[in-house]
């Protein structure tokens, strides 16, 4: 059984690969305990809180689209993550064609250009919104300051 | 050809400003058939008056003649909901009531409560009749207002057959064009992102900047959970009429709303809280990235 508590470096990696991936819920690493594998090791050296060996646990995580799957092999050597694997993911290339078929294309950066100095017609945001709802919050607002 | 001066209406009505631009003043016979096609719309489909039909029905559950607008919007939401997984909701209301967006304009939030999941087992609609099986308050907001732009554009035809624009405060349509929108910063309104050019087309946008409240709320909330999205701040969708554009830029908010404008051949443009920029396969739109 994995604690994340006594290994720092799960944490860490675990951040990592949550980066990477987007957040996904790692409750899958703690309920599959049991069906992780463990191979080797009967280590004898010193009072390691954890047995040596190789770790295999499956979460997932939510996309915009689907329910991904990963899995997250971690080999420990004394109570130390001496290597870490994350594969699976059989459905991210679902996720890849989704991106292609039904996004365009993604820009990290927009730059505001001003409204008087482009020429447009005119423009299209939020709703405008009219006297009624604009005084009620004003209202709220000046109550909120009494 | 040298375009004169034209023509623009401008009256505030459900809850927007709106704009009706044609080459020539639209006269009061138009103008009284524009009001008469509001009033009637919102007497049938708005929350935020006791006396509509909605708010009628959703005191007493029951049912009622069906709208002539009934069948096309609520097919549409059945659409929607099954598009985002249940994330946009005609049984909304009460939860948008709850967090302060009510009839009173309160603005006191009761705190968040999911619309009913199995809100198809609740209401019903045919050609005829609408029917609640319990008392709910119908909101067609991810949609309505698109609705009524394209009811509004129809009745013009008499006076305006090939040049108007009808923009309900950022929920238009245009006849004839091109129009050059500028699609307006969420965080900004003296900026725009980018410029869309509409031709013979609708344009609807929505945003979470403007009917915001306390505490991050504002108007587009997640029905599953009561909860106000917070990781895309604006959408724009352009489509053949306004009511499927207006229900692609609330799709847009969620999770699957991609796959709906695919599937709708929906033109769209959506800008992330983190500032970042998506838009759909082939859009034409100039964006300043």
């Amino acid at each position: 059984m994995i604690r994340t508590t006594a290994v720092p470096r799960t944490v860490r990696v675990g951040a990592a690969a949550m980066g990477v991936m987007g957040a996904f819920a790692l409750s899958g690493c703690v309920a599959s305990g049991a069906d992780a594998a463990s191979e080797g090791a009967d280590s004898t050296d010193s009072t390691p809180s954890y047995a040596d060996g190789t770790y295999t646990a499956e979460g997932s995580y939510a996309t915009p689209e689907s329910v991904e799957t990963i899995s997250v092999t971690v080999t420990l050597e004394s109570d130390v993550i001496t290597a870490v694997e994350v594969s699976g993911d059989p459905q991210a290339r679902e996720s890849q064609e989704y991106q292609a078929k039904f996004i365009g294309g993604i820009s990290d950066a927009v730059v505001g250009q001003d409204i008087d100095e482009i020429s447009v017609s005119r423009v299209a945001g939020s709703s405008l919104t009219s006297g009624g709802f604009n005084k009620a919050i004003e209202d709220i607002k000046s109550q909120a300051s009494d | 050809m040298s375009p004169g001066p034209r023509s623009s209406w401008r009256f505030d009505a459900i809850g927007t400003m709106w704009e009706i631009e044609a080459p020539h003043a639209l006269p009061d016979a138009a103008r009284a058939v524009v009001r008469a096609c509001i009033e009637s719309f919102d007497a049938e489909w708005s929350r935020f008056r006791s006396d509509s039909l909605v708010s009628a029905l959703g005191r007493e559950a029951g049912s009622a003649r069906a709208p002539s607008d009934a069948a096309a919007m609520l097919d549409l939401y059945a659409e929607l909901a099954s598009a985002t997984d249940g994330a946009v909701n005609p049984l909304v209301g009460a939860t948008l009531a709850r967090r302060g967006y009510d009839a009173g304009y309160t603005f006191t939030d009761g705190g968040a409560s999911a619309a009913p999941r199995a809100w198809r087992d609740i209401l019903t609609w045919s050609a005829a009749e609408v029917a609640l099986s319990e008392s709910a308050i119908i909101d067609v907001g991810a949609l309505g207002k698109g609705r009524l732009v394209d009811l509004v554009l129809d009745a013009l035809t008499p006076w305006a057959p090939d040049d108007v624009v009808v923009d309900a405060g950022g929920d238009l349509a245009v006849r004839g064009g091109p129009q050059r929108i500028g699609l307006e910063h969420p965080y900004d309104p003296r900026r725009a992102i980018g410029i869309i050019e509409v031709t013979d087309a609708a344009l609807c946008a929505s945003a979470t900047n403007r009917r915001a409240w306390g505490d991050g709320l504002h108007h587009v909330l997640d029905a599953r959970t009561g909860e106000p999205v917070r990781t895309i701040a604006a959408t724009w969708g352009v489509a053949p009429t306004a009511m499927v554009a207006d229900a692609a830029a609330t799709a847009l908010f969620f999770e699957g709303g991609p796959r709906f404008a695919y599937e709708r051949g929906v033109e769209w443009v959506r800008m992330t809280t983190d500032g970042r920029v998506e838009w759909s396969p082939g859009s034409k739109a100039e964006l300043f990235t």
